[in-house]
This record gives structure tokens, C-alpha cells and sequence, in this order.
């Protein structure tokens, strides 16, 4: 079922910092929310989520680093068990076999803390996590920026096939047009506090409208030809 | 010119880097990729003194490094500034620290380029966004024109936009002042933009140093094409046809 917001808006000391913005998101969809530091991404992403469970809809976060969503003083075994409980489920270890081995963490050790798992490890457990309810929407704000490309792509991948052929929509919020680009088929451009531009993947890069779109897409790539 | 001549260091009791031989060309820059623990950081710790290799030598111009004053960009942007102090001391400290004179314009002209408007030194770390925290330790380091700098993952803070602006006006600089660097960072992307030489660590040991084009076209190493591979799929590099 279509997800729907109308005229989600942010204030913080007096200052607004997401006008009102209307969104709706298929199922399955595949979007990026890209523009500057500051451009609100992550505050639409918040007023999002936000606004959906009030509608009684799953949605999931995943956050920019691991250390956002992991307490350093609880077991890995633990946030699992809390996340279930959370979305008031009874622990079930098929369907955490199923997504752990998914994401390829089938090998970690559940009785370990956070830094006792590499980074990458910890940020696919996040991700695990946040697959657990079924959401019917995940978001993932910058989800690979701690990372090293090798265990960034790879999350990126593992998180791909799962998402495949599910009804799950993913929104992904980057800075990083050039990232988007391989990953999503709409873009959401977000400038000063405004969506400012929608259009599909291909679209976006190839005639941005509007000032912002125009330079995230004139900025994407470090070098605009293999040297 | 930087020379790493055969360098093996030790943090503990296990080897953090083994067998390192590098060497920086004035005017020149080197990017250092890898997957993380891999030991580019602990490369730039022994460059600048803080880890003694136990064996192997490093050099500026055939004298210890120290002499040259290098200056470094650290990966933590706030971590990096004295959090009691206003910005503008740190950021002067290097010109104190060499008895130098500031050129006229200079602080204004960087500040410029670095899209920093002035009012943002007269606040402390804590009072300023990660990524213009970023941008003033990469001001502080440029400021006082040292002739090597070592920058760790410098624009990791900033924006896509902003990143690409700000890697030109270092390239733009070191052309006109011709300082030796030393980028360790993640992303592939940059590393071939904006360096001669791509040197990539795995487990403490170089396993590769080619140009970007070669590296773009074709990895030396298993680990190599793995992270050319891995850059191309995030976007961050176009691979050769």
C-alpha cells in the first residue's frame, strides 16, 4: 500500500527547517534524498518516520554510524532482543538466522558487545534489525559514510538482495549524488529546508532543473571522465 | 622530499606496519587507501614522530621530519582544536609556532576559498558545524605554508559539493606554494582525483602504489581490484572502458 504524508513541517528555535513537504512512496520503491549539509535530508527523514508511525505504519531507521543505535554496554544478543520486543514480537530464530545470513553476519558472536564486531559487521546488525518487522519503508541516513568502500559496497549489495522482489520501500539519504545514483531509481533533491526537485534517476542527472539538483549533478564525480 | 625508507612498526605487540618504503616528491601528493585498521593512520603517527619504527628510517630532505615542521589535518574535526580556546588562536598557532609573518590577505584569501566566513574564528570548536570544523583544521594547516602536509581523511565532514571545492583549492595552493602531501582517506574517488600516486595498504603492508590511471584500469593486487570494484559500485570512480 502507498505510503502518504501531507505538509510534514520542522521547527527548531523559532526557525523553520522543513517547509512543508507532501511525499508518497510505492511500495518497493527505490528513492534517494540527496542535497547539501543543512539541506533538511535528515530532518524530512525524522518528520518522516515520524508522521508514519502515528499512522500506525512499520518504518525502520537506519542510522549514519552504528554507534547511534548500539549501546557499547549491551550484548548484540540483547539489541536483538530488544528490537523484537520493541515491535512486540516474540523472538524467533529462524527469521533471525534468515537475516543475519542475509547480510552476511551469520558468523558473528551474539554474546560479544558492539566493539567486539568490526564496523561493518555492526552496521549490517543495524541493518538486520531494522529488516526485522517487515518494515513497510526503511530509511537509511548516510548509512555507508563510516565505512571502507569494500565493506560499504558489500552492505550496500547484501541489503540490495534482500530488498529484491520484498514490498519494502527504501528511502536513502546521502550527500552523495554519485552514490545515489547506483542505487536508487528516484531522487528527491532537498535544498534549505524544501524538496525542491523530484524526478526519476536518469532524469535528474541528465537535466536537473533546478540550482540545486544542477549541482549536486555537475559535482557528482571527482573526475567527469576516466583518467 | 618525504622519504619512508623500510619502516616496521609496532603498536603493542603486533606489527601495525611492516616493510613500508614511500617516497613524496616536493609539489607532489600520495594517497594512502585501505580498508580501515589497515594502518594509514598509524602511517601518519610515524611520519610525524608520535610511533618510533623499530626499525627503518624517515626523512625529510635527508634530516628528521621535525625539522621541517610538517602540518597535519586530523580525522576528528573538533578533536583537533583546544575546545577552551576561539578558533583564530589555533588556527594562528602554526604562524607563532615558526616565528613567521602572516602575509597580508592570507587568513582572508584561505578563509575565502574555504568558504569560512570570518566572524567563525572569533568561536570556539563546539560553536561551528563538523564540516566547517573540518575546514578550519585544513586552514590551519595550510596557513602558514608548511612545505609537507599530512591530511587524514580531510573532507570526510564535508559535502559532495563542498568537498570538491575545497580538494581544488588545496590542489590550487600546493601548485603555487609546491608542499608535499600525504592523503589517507576512503574515498577512491578523490584519491585519483587529486594525487600522483595511489598507494594501497592491507594488514600494515603496501600492497600496490601505481598512478591513478593505472590503478582505474588495472588493480596490481586481488585487494586492489576489490576496492577499485568496491569504489565503482558507490559511485565514487568510473571505471576505464
Amino acid at each position: 500500500m502507498t505510503l502518504s504524508v501531507s505538509g510534514l513541517s520542522t521547527e527548531r528555535s523559532g526557525r523553520i527547517i522543513l517547509h512543508p513537504t507532501s511525499l508518497s512512496i510505492e511500495p518497493s520503491a527505490r528513492i534517494g534524498l540527496v542535497g547539501p549539509s543543512g539541506s533538511g535530508k535528515s530532518t524530512l527523514g525524522h518528520a518522516l518516520i515520524d508522521d508514519l508511525h502515528r499512522q500506525g505504519r512499520i518504518v525502520a531507521h537506519v542510522p549514519q554510524s552504528p554507534d547511534e543505535a548500539l549501546d557499547p554496554l549491551r550484548t548484540m544478543r540483547f539489541h536483538w532482543h530488544e528490537a523484537e520486543a520493541a515491535l512486540g514480537l516474540p523472538h524467533d530464530a529462524p527469521r533471525q538466522q534468515q537475516l543475519f545470513s542475509a547480510l552476511g553476519i551469520a558468523h558473528g558472536d551474539l554474546r560479544k558487545r558492539p566493539w567486539g564486531w568490526s564496523r561493518g559487521m555492526q552496521q549490517r546488525f543495524v541493518i538486520a534489525m531494522a529488516l526485522i518487522g517487515s518494515p513497510e519503508l526503511i530509511v537509511l541516513d548516510e548509512p555507508t559514510s563510516a565505512l571502507d568502500p569494500v565493506v560499504a559496497a558489500d552492505s550496500m549489495d547484501l541489503l540490495d538482495r534482500f530488498l529484491s522482489g520484498r514490498q519494502t520501500a527504501m528511502i536513502l539519504i546521502t550527500h552523495d549524488l554519485a552514490l545515489a545514483a547506483q542505487r536508487v531509481s528516484q531522487l528527491m533533491v532537498m535544498d534549505n529546508g524544501c524538496l525542491v526537485e523530484q524526478a526519476s534517476t536518469s532524469a535528474l542527472l541528465n537535466t536537473p532543473k533546478t540550482k540545486a539538483a544542477k549541482a549536486l549533478s555537475a559535482h557528482r564525480n571527482w573526475m567527469p571522465h576516466p583518467c | 622530499m618525504l622519504n619512508v625508507d623500510n619502516i616496521s612498526v609496532r603498536r603493542g605487540k603486533s606489527p601495525a606496519l611492516q616493510d613500508i618504503s614511500l617516497t613524496i616528491e616536493k609539489g607532489k601528493t600520495l594517497a594512502v587507501v585501505g580498508e580501515s585498521g589497515a594502518g594509514k593512520s598509524t602511517l601518519i603517527a610515524s611520519i610525524l614522530g608520535m610511533l618510533k619504527p623499530w626499525c627503518g628510517t624517515i626523512t625529510w630532505s635527508g634530516s628528521p621530519v621535525r625539522t621541517c615542521r610538517p602540518a597535519l589535518v586530523m580525522q576528528e574535526p573538533r578533536a583537533a582544536f583546544n575546545p577552551a580556546w576561539l578558533l583564530k588562536q589555533s588556527v594562528l598557532e602554526p604562524v607563532i609556532a615558526r616565528q613567521s609573518n602572516l602575509p597580508p590577505k592570507r587568513l582572508k584569501r584561505l578563509c575565502a576559498g574555504l568558504e569560512l566566513t570570518p566572524d567563525l574564528l572569533n568561536r570556539k570548536p563546539t560553536e561551528i558545524s563538523i564540516g566547517q570544523a573540518q575546514r578550519m583544521g585544513i586552514l590551519r594547516a595550510l596557513i602558514a605554508a608548511p612545505p609537507l602536509i599530512l591530511f587524514d581523511e580531510p573532507l570526510s565532514a564535508l559535502d559532495a559539493v563542498t568537498q570538491k571545492h575545497t580538494a581544488r583549492l588545496i590542489a590550487h595552493l600546493q601548485a603555487e606554494e609546491g608542499f608535499a602531501a600525504l592523503i589517507v582517506t576512503h574515498d577512491l574517488g578523490y584519491a585519483c582525483a587529486h594525487s600522483e600516486e595511489i598507494a594501497v595498504l592491507k594488514s600494515g603492508r603496501i600492497e600496490e602504489v601505481s598512478t591513478p590511471q593505472d590503478f582505474i584500469a588495472s588493480p596490481k593486487t586481488k585487494y586492489g581490484r576489490k576496492l577499485r570494484d568496491a569504489a565503482v559500485s558507490l559511485g565514487a570512480l568510473e571505471r576505464a572502458a
